[in-house]
């Protein structure tokens, strides 16, 4: 293939540096520098997708973020796919893969093509509503149909093999857009000192001054832009991000800015390279400079391939060497846009005719084309577009001065190319994103940034400012005052002149008419990405849609990947003409974050596969992993599940562990629950405000359990807390709720009794825990300390001491969440293993089996100890689970929670109360979260007694068991209750008490 | 308290407080939390490295509570310390200890491996009023970061500013790393201290390794005297 389009000089591409890439399966070469656009133009490739709703051959619009059409797949391989990338902000590379994603089944044989054709009537606005979403269960499928016949593109199949990450910046004065206002206002922003990152999307910086023929004191404005980049790199205090968009402006001045930091080098990313860089920016102030974007004017077939915005076509040809056509008609509301024409021209390609729709446009630049010998039609327009796959001609007819009928009579104009330009819209869609409502001005025939409470200001075209020399201006008095806001002495940097034409008034016209209504007229598109036509948007406001949020959901104007970059403003003008409304009255839809796409791996950053959150360890872990352990998810703990051995099932192993437990000794390590140091002479009566039972009398030496309850009464976590020293005490919490209950004692601490002398540490990760339980456990702990007397009578259940295990200091204290002899062995976790590792060597006569959490929860329920957070869920009372013996109800002062239990509905006596559970068939164990019924072939949806909160099958008891939730069930004992399961068995249980096994708590005090 | 401790220990000082050295002698293995990754740290150093990282194990750290307005603390910090409690966001450093403001009422003192008991002991003695000295020391570790891209391994992980004009050397921090906590001290131009979590240490390490592997990482304390910069030992003194 040649590049047949391609221009023998000029431009900001590298002829000695050939690139092939491949689109839609042809191979082509363009050169470095170029964009995928630009080389498919250079190429002559005309159509490169077809529409999403009535499938007509689409082409290349636009040049930078606004392109509607050309947003292809990405990716030579599968791993490497990557959707709705524009191809015009896409830089070439050697052996990029590309392809269309409209055109299913392919571009040239269109099933949609024939559907848009023959169902073109039957595709109003809201077809969607209208049309699929009835019957409701069809929805699955023709969605699937839907979505690939939009061509949003797809998601690769197999993981993404290159690497993503986030930058976080402070900088005190952040400009988005580095075209002349950005540079000028960065220029004088970096020379005080401040902070400044400049970040633009575009591989080079530069903005419009790299795509025309602009001389800036009478020098080539490239020089003035290399002489200031240059400068700007210097300076450490400026950070210079290219290819960075600037996505998001969130609250608070803080940005996001997507980088894309090899995108433009190849497929995948170098090794340990990011591909994408997502920069979480905190700006102290905000300078916009984002330009504005082109408005096409709405014509019939405004769609085909070859109409193309005026100032696109100067870019292919200024800054890429490349000439769209050989036959060029301009249509343009304004003067700027006859530089199109000369820059056509200039490239030695024909210009038929400038078409100006304003009835006697005359000035510099009409003179300017009168000398260049170009024929210039004013107060006309170009009503339609002639041709199939490509414009052919231009139907050109006379224009009534308000631009409101089509004249006179017709004539065509044959060209190839149908540059349009409307005028400019400022990209005001950052400062929308704060929730700033932009202003519509009549003047700027465009909506400008509206009044925000960011720090923010804005320069040049975004403001409305479309000259040079006004763009440089505003950005150099701008970047000192954001400077000097931020603090910094600063002075606007000098800017040069540029020569510029005098310009003279641009005419508003949001839509060209036909001789025919539009509603007859060939299609005229407004929103090139969703198909909505201009006939669409009169239709919705005849529909009744007054509103312009109703008008956009109804049609889907704006709804695309561009977000209706390219056609809203036309498309609420003409909303706003219909309705008899002002622009203003009809006001904007506002633009969300993002501006463009932003790819899930760098929103994601790091955070994924191992390092996604969090993995806790305790001290004993590589012992655990070494001895086969599964692990369960605590919290973001790994704690050991259970320890299968070769061949074992899971239910094998429990066994095995719990049997052993019992009959022996069984080790569990326990490190994981929370333990916050308390000290302090109020340490004691701070206790017993956040517990509800009595700690007043808990001597030294000694351990009780206590239960803790939020404001309404209801538990919420659990421990055992010991009295260390008069005004110091250990307090154990879940493992899941130990930062969450130091908070709880903090807020309490801190904004209710200040008063009380108390300090609270969390020390979780200081001591390493660890659990031996059995008939054995005494046997075992006196091999490894010499100076703990574990007499039964001096060192009874609930006490605890200070000594030595295994030659490390220790408090060892005993205490049972198993019902059996039990102590828990404290030492610093640095020594942890060692421990651990002793208990073993002595522990093998014994049998000593390690348990993880699952066999602890067996053998807990075995005795009826709750889990806070299994078997309570905020909304059970000590009370209702059965514990009125750990509530103290005449404590001298309140604790937290007695009033709240206490409540009428609190009081009640069928509320939900905890059980045990026995099923009739001591095989079945009950899933978790079943619900009773006492009848169950009652009609549906039945009466819920209460669910399951736990249930086991008890190697010891042989049995399964089960604790829950019964409406009145502590008066229910003996009952016979039914849980109807999914499957559509009903299994029967009968209520008893929550203590399976030892009842009277002989085996944890031997 | 005799009834409880077999071992004898002379808590006269602060009554009703469970002092208690929980350090065994030294025949007793101990595993740093990073101990796992402590066979990385090779001293070889690649050419392009840029970072490097290592764990600081088994220091002494100290946690004091307290009221800096109160004569009684401030003084007693000083007389058991020789280091003057540090103010909001600063650090006090001297010989091998130092003391960083962690909270409005909380400081971290790390000092050498073997001395918590001893410190806390005499911290015990010269302290008045209501205060906590606590022993956190088994809990947590200190990671060390170095090199010329330092502070953008940090910039990735944190998102604190850590620019020189707002992180001068000296300044302490307890910010979000990751998604976990850390403390951030920064010793040097390019020679920063993090203290962590003992049960988040094996995270924040890969994280951190993960952040320099961009940069070239190295795992060892070596860098900085390869390529000839200041000593990592570098006494930082109040800023």
């Amino acid at each position: 293939m040649t590049q047949s389009n391609r221009l023998p000089r000029g431009g900001r591409i590298d002829r000695s540096r050939p690139l092939t890439f491949k689109f839609n399966g042809q191979t082509y070469q363009g050169f470095a520098g170029d964009s995928l656009a630009s080389a498919l133009l250079a190429n002559g490739v005309d159509v490169i997708g077809r529409s999403f709703k009535y499938s007509r051959p689409r082409g290349i619009i636009a040049a930078g973020a606004e392109e509607p059409n050309a947003v292809f797949q990405l990716g030579a391989t599968e791993a490497t796919q990557t959707p709705n990338v524009r191809a015009t902000q896409q830089e070439l590379f050697d052996g990029l893969v590309s392809q269309p994603t409209s055109g299913w089944p392919n571009l040239n044989f269109d099933f949609m093509g024939l559907m848009g054709t023959i169902l073109g009537r039957m595709l109003p606005p809201g077809f969607y509503y209208k049309t699929f979403m009835f019957p409701q269960a069809a929805w699955d499928t023709y969605e699937k149909y839907i979505r690939k016949a939009a061509g949003l593109g797809r998601s690769p199949r197999e993981p993404d093999v290159d690497i993503y990450d986030h930058l976080n910046q402070h900088t005190d004065v952040l400009i988005v857009g580095a075209g002349p206002a950005g540079l000028a206002a960065a220029l004088s922003a970096a020379r005080s000192g401040a902070r400044v990152i400049l970040a633009d999307e575009q591989a080079e910086m530069g903005g419009s001054l790299l795509d025309g023929g602009y001389t800036l004191d009478g020098q080539p404005a490239a020089e003035w832009l290399k002489a200031t980049l240059d400068e700007l790199a210097r300076y450490d205090n400026v950070l210079l991000l290219p290819r960075s968009t600037v996505n998001g402006y969130h609250d608070h001045n803080f940005l996001t800015i997507h980088e894309r930091r090899t995108d433009h080098i190849g497929d995948r990313a170098p090794a340990n390279h990011s591909r994408q860089r997502l920069h979480r920016v905190r700006a102290k102030w905000v300078v916009l400079a984002t330009g504005a974007h082109e408005r096409p004017l709405v014509y019939g077939n405004n769609d085909l391939p070859g109409c193309m915005l005026a100032s696109a076509v100067s870019t292919y040809i200024n800054r890429y060497a490349v000439v769209p056509g050989n036959r060029l008609v301009l249509m343009t509301t304004n003067d700027n846009a006859y530089r199109t024409a000369f820059d056509w021209q200039d490239a030695g390609r024909e210009v038929v005719a400038i078409v100006d729709t304003r009835q006697g446009a005359a000035g510099a630049w009409q003179e300017e084309a009168r000398r260049r010998g170009i024929k210039v039609l004013t107060g006309h327009a170009v009503i339609e577009a002639r041709g199939r796959k490509r414009v052919q001609g231009a139907v050109v007819s006379g224009l009534s001065p308000d631009g409101s009928q089509a004249l006179g009579s017709d004539q065509v104009l044959v060209c190839d190319t149908l540059a349009t330009s409307g005028g400019w819209s400022p990209a005001v869609h950052l400062s929308c994103h704060t929730g700033s409502r932009p202003i519509w001005d009549d003047e700027v025939i465009g909506f400008v940034p509206g009044k925000t409470v960011q720090k923010q200001l804005a320069a040049g075209a975004v403001a409305g400012r479309f000259g040079l020399n006004e763009c440089l201006e505003e950005g150099a008095s701008l970047g000192a005052l954001a400077a000097t806001n931020a603090g910094f002495t600063a002075e606007p940097a000098a800017v040069p002149t540029a020569e510029c034409r005098p310009e003279t008034r641009p005419m508003a016209l949001f839509c060209v008419p036909h001789h025919k209504r539009n509603s007859r007229a060939p299609k005229q598109f407004v929103d090139f990405q969703t198909d909505v036509t201009a006939a669409a948007i009169e239709l919705a406001t005849r529909e009744g849609f007054e509103s312009i949020e109703h008008v956009k959901r109804y049609t889907a104007m704006g709804f695309g990947t561009d977000q209706g970059k390219l056609g809203n403003i036309n498309g609420m003008a003409i909303a706003a003409k219909s309705l008899n409304q002002t622009i203003s009255e009809t006001g904007t839809t506002i633009f969300r974050p993002n501006y463009t796409p932003v790819t899930f791996g760098a929103i994601a950053g790091r955070h994924c596969n191992d390092l996604f959150d969090p993995m806790r360890y305790t001290a004993m872990h590589e012992w655990h992993v070494k001895h086969g352990a599964k692990f369960e998810d605590v919290g973001q703990w790994k704690r050991p599940w259970y320890y299968p051995k070769p061949g074992e099932t899971m239910q094998q192993a429990l066994n095995r562990e719990c049997l052993a437990t019992r009959d022996s000794v069984g080790i569990l390590d326990a490190s994981t629950l929370g333990k916050i140091d308390i000290q302090g002479k109020d340490a004691r009566e701070f206790l017993g405000r956040v517990y509800t039972n009595a700690w007043a009398k808990l001597p030294v030496g000694k351990c009780r359990y206590g239960l803790m309850c939020r404001e309404d009464g209801m538990v919420f976590d659990d421990g055992v807390t010991s009295c260390l020293g008069e005004n110091h005490f250990l307090m154990t919490t879940t493992t899941g709720g130990a930062a969450g209950v130091l908070e709880w004692l903090e807020l309490y601490h801190q904004t209710e009794w200040p008063e009380l002398e108390v300090y609270m540490n969390t020390v979780t990760d200081h001591w390493a825990t660890m659990t031996i339980a059995g008939p054995n456990a005494r046997k075992l702990l006196s091999e490894l300390t010499d100076d703990i007397d574990l007499d039964r009578d001096t060192f009874k259940f609930m006490d605890w001491r200070q000594g030595t295990v295994a030659g490390v200091p220790a408090r060892v204290f005993r205490i049972s969440f198993t019902g059996e002899l039990s102590y828990e062995i404290n030492v610093q976790a640095h020594y942890g293993l060692h421990v651990w590792e002793k208990l073993f060597e002595h522990g093998a006569k014994y049998d000593l089996t390690p348990y993880g959490t699952e066999t602890m929860h067996i053998l807990r329920a075995e005795k009826g100890f709750i889990i806070a957070g299994q078997d309570t869920d905020g909304s059970v009372h000590p009370y209702d689970l059965g514990m009125s013996w750990a509530v103290k109800e005449d404590k001298p002062f309140s604790f937290i929670g007695k009033r709240g239990m206490k409540r009428e509905d609190c009081v009640r006596t069928d509320r939900k109360q905890l059980v045990g559970l026995k099923t009739l068939d001591p095989g079945i164990v009950l899933p978790e979260g079943a619900q009773a019924v006492d009848d169950p072939n009652q009609p549906k949806p039945m009466k819920m007694l209460g669910h399951i909160t736990s249930s086991y099958y008890s190697a010891n008891l042989e049995r399964s068991i089960a604790m829950g939730l019964i409406r009145n069930g502590h008066n229910r004992e003996g009952d016979i209750v039914y849980y109807p399961l999914e499957n559509g068995r009903v299994v029967e249980a009968e209520i008893c008490g929550t203590i399976f096994l030892d009842p009277k708590g002989e085996r944890q005090n031997v | 308290m005799s009834d409880v401790t077999n071992t004898a220990v002379d808590s006269t000082a602060t009554p009703g407080v469970a002092l208690m050295d929980q350090q065994p002698d030294d025949s007793v293995p101990a595993r740093s939390p990073l101990h796992h990754v402590a066979q990385a740290q090779t001293g070889e150093v690649s050419a392009n490295a840029r970072v490097s990282i290592w764990e600081e194990p088994l220091k002494t750290h100290l946690i004091l509570r307290g009221d800096a307005a109160a004569a009684g603390f401030r003084e007693g910090v000083q007389a058991a310390t020789g280091l003057d409690l540090p103010e909001p966001l600063q650090s006090q450093s001297k010989g091998d200890w130092s003391l960083s403001w962690i909270t409005p009422d909380e400081w971290l003192l790390v000092g050498p491996g073997d001395q918590a008991f001893t410190m806390e002991s005499r911290l015990r003695e010269q302290l008045e009023g209501h205060y906590a000295v606590v022993n956190v020391g088994g809990g947590q570790s200190i990671v060390r970061l170095s090199g010329t891209e330092a502070r953008s391994v940090l910039m990735k992980s944190c998102p604190y500013d850590v620019h020189d004009r707002h992180f001068p050397v000296g300044k302490v921090v307890t910010t979000v790393l990751g998604k976990t906590q850390a403390t951030l001290r920064r010793l040097g131009d390019n020679d920063w201290e993090i203290v962590v979590r003992r049960s988040f240490a094996d995270y924040i390490w890969r994280w951190l390794l993960d952040a320099a592997s961009e940069h070239g990482v190295h795992t060892g304390p070596l860098l900085s005297a390869v390529k000839g910069q200041a000593s990592h030992k570098t006494d930082t003194s109040t800023v």
